[in-house]
C-alpha cells in the first residue's frame, strides 16, 4: 500500500438528509485500492444511507465522493455500476426460476451477449474468484451461500471493481459466512476493493484490513483490526455497554401452555412448509425456534395465531385444543403476538398511537366498553405503555408512522404484555431495533419469563436465542430437526444443524 | 388550538381543489367560446322572489340527500379498502322492489314507510352480499362482480318494470310500476320554511332528508366508535395487520358490503317516497356513480360527503338555468369532473405531506411539543438508557423547518 496511490473511494463530508432527519451528516471515508474495508454500526447509524449514496440510489446533499482520485457525480445506480461500483445486497435480488447464467446476464445483455460469451465470461469469473458457480444451474435449487455468489458474480460481470456488500452475512449460517470470507480473500488478491457493512464485531475483525465506524449517521474515526478488541470497536459504535442477552436461573414450571402435535400446515408445492412439528411449551419457558429463514417458522407462528389453516395436527393451550379457534378467540384467551414484520402485521402506520394500542385487543378493556371503542381508556393506557416502556413519542395521538421501529417494537412489546397473555409468541422480536431498545425488549421477555409466561422466540440472531432460551430447537424443511440445551451448543453447531450439515440427534432439553 | 390546525389542514385540500377545479374549467369555458363569469352569475343566481328562491334551496337539498346516501355506501366500504362500485345496481334494484312492494301492501301511514324502507335496504343489501359472497368463497375481485351485477341489476329492473311490476297503462310513453298509495309517502318538510320565516315553496322538500341525516350520524358513529368499525377501519388500513389483530376478514367483507348495500338500498327512496311515488323509465339514474365521486369529494368522511353532495347537487341544480341562458349544461359536467380529479390530486398530496410530517416529526421525539402536558413530564421519570436524551433513531439534528427546536441535543456525544 504505497502512500502516493490515489484511494480506490474517497468519500468528503457526506451529508443526506431525509425530511426531518439527517441519515449521514459529514461522512469521511478513505478506502484504498485492494483492501476489505468494514463500515460497522449499530442498526439506524446510517450505514445502509451512505452506501446508497455511494450506489447512486440517491444524491448527497452536501459533500464528495471520489473514485481513484477524481470526483464522480451519480445519478443513478447504472452510473456507479459504469463507475466499477457494485453492490450486493442484502435481500438478493435474483429469478428464482432462471438460471445461474440468466440471472447474471439480465440486464447486462450489451457486455457479452447472452450466449456463448457470456457462458465464458460467467466461467472465467467463477475460476477466478473460486465461486464454483454452474452456469446451468437453476437458482431454486441453490443455497443462500450459493445465491450470494451469484449476486457477487453479477457485480463483477458487470465489470465493477469495488464491490459494496451490505450485511453479507446476516442470511448465512457461520460456515457459509467461512466461506463468503475466503470469496473475498480471493476478490483481495485480485485487486479488487470490497466494503463490507456489518455490525458482527467479531466477523469485521476476523476479515477486514481496515475499519471505520459509524454511530448516529457520522463516522466516529477509524480502527486497525489487528490492534483493536470487539470491546473497543462495541464502545466506539454504541458509545455504552452492549448488553447482553443472557438469562438468569431457569425458571420453568411443569404445567404446559402449549404443546403442538403433529401439526402440519400445506406449502407452496408438494412439500408441507410446516411438517408434523410436535412441541411443547411450559410456563415459565423460552423455546427458542432457530433455523434459516424460510424453513417454515413463519408459517408455524401463523397457524399458532390461527391466521394459517393447518392440513393436519393439533394445537393446545393450557388444557384446551384450540385448533378450531379464530384469531382472535386466540388472543382473548391468552395468546400474545410480536410479529415478525411489524409494519405488515403489527401496526396501522397511519393510525394513531393509541388505535394501535387497541389493535389486536380491541374486544378487551381498556380498550373497549361494550360494542364501543374506549378512546379515553386507550388512550389512558397508552401513555401508561408509553412511560413503562420507554416508548418515545411526543403523545397518543402522533401517527405510529413517526416513531423509530425501536419505538414502535417497544410499543408492540407494552402493548401484548398489557394484555398479560399466557403466552407470548415473539418473531423476531429485536430485528431491526437499536442497541438500546434491545436491551429493554430482551428486559421485558426475561421478567415475563420469570412470571410464569411461555414465550416461543423465533430469531434470526442465533446470540439472542442461545441467551434467552430455555430449550432450543432447530426447524429445516418445516420439520424440528434438532432440540438442544442452549447452555451447551456453541453458534457454530447451531449453524450445523441449521444447514442440515449436522444430523438432527435430539440431545434432551435442559 | 391542535384541532384547530388539524381541521385546517384537512379542509386546506379539498377547498384548494376546489378552486384549482374552478380555474381549469373557467379556462375550459373560455376556450369553447362561454364567459366563465357569466356562467357563474347565472349558478350562484337563485331567482329574485323569496319564492323562487326557497325553491332553488329546495331543489338543491332534495337532489343532495340521494347523493348524500350514495356517498355514505360507497365510503362504508371504501373506508375497509373495499371498491363498492355496484351502488348503482343496489339501488336500482332496491327501488323498483320497493316500489312494487310500497303499491301491493296498504298498511297504516308510518308503517308502510318503513316496510318500504326495510324492503328497500334488504334488497340493496342482498345484491351487494352477491359481490361479498363471490369474494369470499372463490376470491372474486369486488370491482369486477359489481360492475358485471350493474348491468344485470338493470336488465333486471327493466324486466320487472315492464313485466310483473308494471302498473302503466299499455302503450303509455312513460312506464312505471304501480303508484304507491298516499300512506306510504314520505310528508314534506315544508312546514320549516314557515316556522323560519321563509316564503314557502311549492315545491316539496323531502321529509326524507331527516332518514339521511339520521343514516349519516349512524355511520359515522359506527365508523368512529365502535369496535366493529375500528376493525373496519383498521382492515382498510392494513389487511394483513388486521387480521393479525383478529379481525376476521371474511367476516368482515361480508358485513361491510352487506352495509354498504342496505346504505345503497335507501338512494332511490326520497325520490320514490318524496315526489315521484312511481318507479319508471324516467326515475333518476347514475346516483351510484356519482355516489363514487361525492364519497372521494368528502374523503370518506359522513360530514364530508354532506358538504360534497350539496356542492354537487348546487352544480346539478345550475345546469338547467344554463341552458336557459344559452350555455351548455355540460359546463356543469365538466366542473364536476374536474373536482373530482383534482380532490383526488389534492387528497393524495395532503396524504403524503401528513405522512411525511409525522415521519419528520421522530426526529425530534421529546422535547418541547409545545403542550407541556406531554413533552414535561416524560423526560426525567421515563429514566431513559445513559445514550442522550433523544431516543428514537439517530439524535440528530433536524433539517427541515424545526431546526431549531433541536438545538440542544446535537452536543451530547
Amino acid at each position: 500500500m504505497t502512500e502516493s496511490a490515489p484511494l480506490a473511494v474517497e468519500l468528503r463530508g457526506i451529508t443526506k438528509r431525509f425530511p426531518g432527519v439527517v441519515a449521514n451528516s459529514d461522512i469521511e471515508l478513505r478506502v484504498a485500492r485492494g483492501e476489505v474495508h468494514a463500515i460497522v454500526g449499530e442498526n439506524g447509524a446510517g450505514k445502509s444511507t451512505l452506501m446508497k449514496t455511494l450506489y447512486g440510489m440517491h444524491r448527497p446533499d452536501e459533500g464528495q465522493i471520489l473514485l481513484d482520485g477524481r470526483e464522480v457525480v451519480f445519478k443513478s445506480p447504472g452510473d456507479a455500476i459504469a463507475a466499477g461500483v457494485g453492490m450486493v445486497h442484502q435481500h438478493f435480488m435474483l429469478a428464482d426460476n432462471l438460471t445461474v447464467l440468466e440471472n447474471v446476464v439480465l440486464g447486462a445483455e450489451k457486455a457479452h451477449g447472452i450466449g456463448a460469451a457470456a457462458r465464458r465470461r460467467i466461467t472465467e469469473i467463477s475460476d477466478a474468484y473460486a465461486l464454483g458457480l454452474q452456469p446451468d444451474d437453476l437458482v431454486e435449487d441453490l443455497g443462500v451461500g450459493d445465491r450470494q455468489r451469484v449476486e457477487i458474480a453479477k457485480v463483477l460481470y458487470r465489470g465493477a471493481t469495488t464491490l459494496i456488500l451490505d450485511e453479507p452475512t446476516a442470511v448465512l449460517v457461520p460456515q457459509e459466512v467461512d466461506e463468503l470470507f475466503g470469496n473475498l480473500a480471493e476478490l483481495k488478491r485480485e485487486g479488487l476493493t470490497v466494503i463490507f457493512i456489518s455490525h458482527k464485531l467479531d466477523e469485521v475483525r476476523k476479515v477486514a484490513d481496515s475499519i471505520t465506524v459509524i454511530r448516529r449517521g457520522t463516522t466516529v474515526g477509524t480502527a486497525d483490526p489487528a490492534t483493536t478488541t470487539a470491546k473497543q470497536l462495541a464502545e466506539m459504535m454504541v458509545g455504552a455497554q452492549l448488553p447482553t442477552p443472557q438469562t438468569r436461573t431457569s425458571t420453568v414450571r411443569d404445567t404446559p401452555v402449549l404443546q403442538l402435535t403433529g401439526v402440519t400446515v400445506a406449502g407452496q408445492g408438494t412439500r408441507p412448509a410446516v411438517d408434523e412439528v410436535t412441541l411443547t411449551v411450559r410456563e415459565g419457558e423460552v423455546l427458542g425456534i432457530a433455523g434459516v429463514e424460510g424453513n417454515g417458522q413463519a408459517e408455524l407462528v401463523d397457524a399458532i395465531m390461527g391466521l394459517r389453516p393447518l392440513a393436519a395436527g393439533t394445537i393446545v393451550l393450557g388444557a384446551e385444543d384450540i385448533t378450531g379457534w379464530t384469531t382472535r378467540t386466540r388472543r382473548e384467551r391468552g395468546i400474545g403476538f410480536i410479529p415478525e414484520d411489524r409494519h405488515r402485521q403489527g401496526m396501522l402506520l397511519e393510525a394513531p398511537l393509541w388505535e394501535n394500542r387497541v389493535l389486536g385487543h380491541q374486544t378487551e378493556a381498556p380498550s373497549a366498553k361494550g360494542f364501543f371503542i374506549d378512546r379515553k381508556g386507550a388512550v389512558a393506557d397508552t401513555e401508561r405503555i408509553m412511560r413503562e416502556y420507554d416508548v418515545r413519542a411526543p403523545g397518543a395521538d402522533t401517527l405510529a408512522v413517526a416513531l423509530s421501529g425501536g419505538n414502535q417494537q417497544k410499543l408492540i412489546v407494552g402493548r401484548e404484555m398489557s394484555a398479560k397473555p399466557r403466552l407470548l409468541i415473539a418473531a423476531h422480536p429485536t430485528r431491526g431495533v437499536d442497541v438500546g431498545a434491545q436491551s429493554v425488549i430482551w428486559e421485558l421477555l426475561k421478567d415475563a419469563r420469570a412470571e410464569g409466561m411461555g414465550i416461543v422466540l423465533i430469531s434470526a440472531d442465533l446470540d439472542e436465542l442461545i441467551g434467552l432460551s430455555d430449550t432450543l430447537t432447530v426447524m429445516l424443511r418445516g420439520g424440528v430437526v434438532a432440540t438442544l440445551d442452549p447452555g451447551e451448543v456453541t453458534p457454530e453447531q447451531l449453524g450445523g444443524y441449521m444447514t442440515g450439515a449436522v444430523a438432527g440427534t435430539p440431545a434432551g432439553a435442559a | 388550538m391542535k384541532a384547530l390546525t388539524r381541521v385546517g389542514q384537512t379542509l386546506l385540500a379539498p377547498v384548494l381543489a376546489v378552486l384549482i377545479a374552478l380555474v381549469i374549467s373557467a379556462a375550459v369555458m373560455l376556450a369553447i367560446g362561454v364567459d366563465p363569469f357569466r356562467a357563474l352569475e347565472v349558478m350562484v343566481d337563485f331567482g329574485d322572489t323569496p319564492s323562487q328562491q326557497t325553491t332553488a334551496i329546495v331543489v338543491v337539498l332534495n337532489r343532495a340527500v340521494p347523493l348524500f346516501l350514495a356517498g355514505l355506501a360507497v365510503a362504508v366500504a371504501f373506508r375497509m379498502g373495499l371498491f363498492n362500485i355496484g351502488v348503482e345496481g343496489q339501488y336500482r334494484m332496491a327501488t323498483v322492489l320497493a316500489a312494487g312492494a310500497g303499491a301491493a301492501v296498504s298498511l297504516p301511514a308510518p308503517l308502510h314507510v318503513l316496510v318500504i324502507i326495510v324492503v328497500a335496504m334488504l334488497v340493496g343489501a342482498v345484491w351487494a352480499g352477491i359481490v361479498a359472497v363471490l369474494k369470499v368463497t372463490r376470491g372474486v375481485s369486488e370491482v369486477i362482480s359489481s360492475i358485471m351485477l350493474n348491468f344485470i341489476a338493470l336488465g333486471l329492473a327493466s324486466f320487472l318494470l315492464t313485466g310483473p311490476l308494471r302498473g302503466s297503462e299499455p302503450g303509455a310513453s312513460i312506464i312505471t310500476t304501480e303508484e304507491i298509495p298516499e300512506s306510504g309517502w314520505f310528508p314534506s318538510l315544508n312546514g320549516v320554511f314557515g316556522a323560519i320565516g321563509l316564503a314557502d315553496p311549492p315545491r316539496q322538500l323531502y321529509g326524507f332528508l331527516l332518514v339521511a341525516l339520521v343514516v349519516g350520524v349512524v355511520v359515522a358513529v359506527v365508523i368512529k366508535r365502535t369496535r366493529f368499525g375500528f376493525d373496519l377501519r383498521a382492515t382498510g388500513l392494513s389487511a394483513s395487520a388486521a387480521s393479525a389483530s383478529g379481525v376476521n376478514a371474511r367476516r368482515m367483507v361480508l358485513t361491510t358490503m352487506l352495509l354498504s348495500g342496505a346504505t345503497a338500498g335507501l338512494i332511490g327512496l326520497p325520490d320514490l317516497l318524496g315526489s315521484n311515488h312511481t318507479y319508471g323509465t324516467e326515475f333518476t339514474s347514475g346516483l351510484g356513480f356519482l355516489g363514487i365521486a361525492v364519497a372521494l369529494l368528502g374523503r370518506n368522511n359522513p360530514l364530508g360527503i354532506a358538504i360534497a353532495a350539496v356542492l354537487f347537487a348546487f352544480l346539478d341544480r345550475a345546469a338547467v338555468p344554463l341552458q336557459i341562458a344559452g350555455i351548455p349544461s355540460s359546463v356543469v359536467t365538466i366542473i364536476q369532473g374536474t373536482i373530482v380529479l383534482a380532490v383526488v390530486v389534492a387528497n393524495e398530496v395532503s396524504r403524503r405531506i401528513t405522512r411525511r410530517q409525522a415521519e419528520s416529526g421522530s426526529a425530534v421525539a421529546p422535547p418541547s411539543t409545545g403542550d407541556g402536558s406531554t413533552g414535561g413530564g416524560q423526560g426525567p421519570d421515563g429514566g431513559p438508557p445513559p445514550d442522550g436524551p433523544v431516543g428514537t433513531g439517530p439524535a440528530l439534528t433536524n433539517a427541515t423547518g424545526a431546526a431549531g427546536r433541536t438545538s440542544p441535543t446535537g452536543s451530547t456525544s
